[in-house]
């Protein structure tokens, strides 16, 4: 018989006011999914395709818990206001790295807002003609939601909070958190301009 | 009398709401010249809307909202913005809280008379978190100071 120790106290980073969901709630739910896309994939080796960089944790543990074939992908875009931006148009900064014709596309996102970028994005794949494309995200915040988005796999549906961890980060940090937390808004509200 | 809603078109003729088409006024209204935004956070969101290209118009309808016992029109509703791909109306409220109250009565009225109409209104606070996600933080100075409250958002670089 394993005796298995008690779950270690989480360490509230101190920038965070409190946890939205902690890990176990979160892989609990990943692994829902991942038996869900199993299923709906069999046989289909459907190409699993993230936008950098928040989703790359979800990704890494959603596709360990799918017992499907898959292949990933990859891609950046720029992002409005990022300083970086000159064109006024959204940049592929990392396109595929693989074609999708005739392939069945999973969008693995972390977190749909405003919709916008996800829209911008089945605008470009429609265009190199997969056979399907879907939508797996992990956290739904429609509070500010412009660009309605059909999502096929929802992970969790949020209120409209300000969350960092589990890959999702304020400028660059917390992605690193095992848990889903709030930011504290003295974090946000007191960052000086760019 | 006829009560029935009508939308004014930008010539200001009324159209029946059966006889009306969005597409068509929109393409109407397309234009090469910027409009004249009232606000400094409607032209922000249009450039937002621009680099995700998301089309829109500006104030492209008139929705009247009540009528007088003769039929004139006496109040209406004109959304900031009209998003014809998402066949969405837009109107961002960003400046007094007393208009804010305002313009949800307003809405809570087109969403009676005009039920197959879409419109989604942008409180401060939305704007706010947007403004933080795009870390445009020069544009909350302005908008706080209007409205005093503090924001949420994300700020995350990809976030969707």
């Amino acid at each position: 018989m394993v005796i298995q120790a008690p779950p270690s106290p989480v360490t509230l980073h101190a920038d965070v006011e409190e946890v939205l969901l902690d890990a176990d709630t979160i892989a609990a739910r990943v692994a829902e999914l991942g038996t869900q896309l199993s299923a709906d994939y069999e046989g289909r080796n459907p190409v699993l395709l993230s936008v950098l960089k928040g989703a790359l944790v979800f990704l890494a543990d959603l596709m360990r818990t799918m017992d499907v074939p898959s292949s990933i992908d990859l891609m950046e875009l720029s992002s409005y206001g990022s300083g970086t931006e000159t064109s006024g148009q959204v940049r592929i900064l990392k396109d595929l790295s693989h074609s999708i014709e005739g392939r069945d596309v999973v969008i693995v996102e972390d977190i749909i807002d405003t919709g916008l970028t996800l829209n911008y994005l089945m605008r470009y794949l429609a265009e190199r003609h997969p056979t399907s494309v879907r939508v797996c995200c992990l956290l739904d915040k429609p509070a500010r939601r412009l660009a309605e988005i059909e999502i096929d796999y929802r992970g969790f549906t949020i209120p409209d909070r300000f969350v960092v961890g589990y890959g999702l980060d304020y400028d660059e940090r917390y992605r690193n958190l095992p848990y889903i937390g709030v930011l504290k808004p003295s974090v946000y509200s007191a960052a000086p301009a760019d | 009398m006829d009560n029935s809603p009508h939308i004014l078109g930008i010539d200001g003729m009324q159209v029946s709401r059966e006889g009306y088409d969005r597409g068509s006024v929109a393409s109407v209204l397309t234009s090469d010249a910027p409009p004249r935004f009232a606000h400094d956070s409607e032209a922000e969101l249009a450039r937002i809307l621009d680099f995700y290209g998301i089309e829109w118009r500006y104030e492209p309808d008139v929705f009247p909202i009540s009528w007088s016992a003769d039929g004139a029109v006496v109040e209406s509703f004109a959304p900031d913005f009209y998003l014809p791909q998402i066949d969405l109306y837009l109107e961002l409220t960003t400046l007094k809280q007393s208009l804010v109250r305002r313009k949800n009565r307003k809405l809570r009225w087109m969403r009676q008379l005009y039920p197959e109409v879409r419109v989604k209104l942008f409180y401060a606070r939305d704007f706010r978190a947007l403004m933080h996600k795009y870390r445009r933080l020069d544009f909350l100075t302005d908008v706080t100071a209007a409205n005093g409250a503090n924001g949420t958002g994300n700020g995350h670089s990809s976030a969707a």
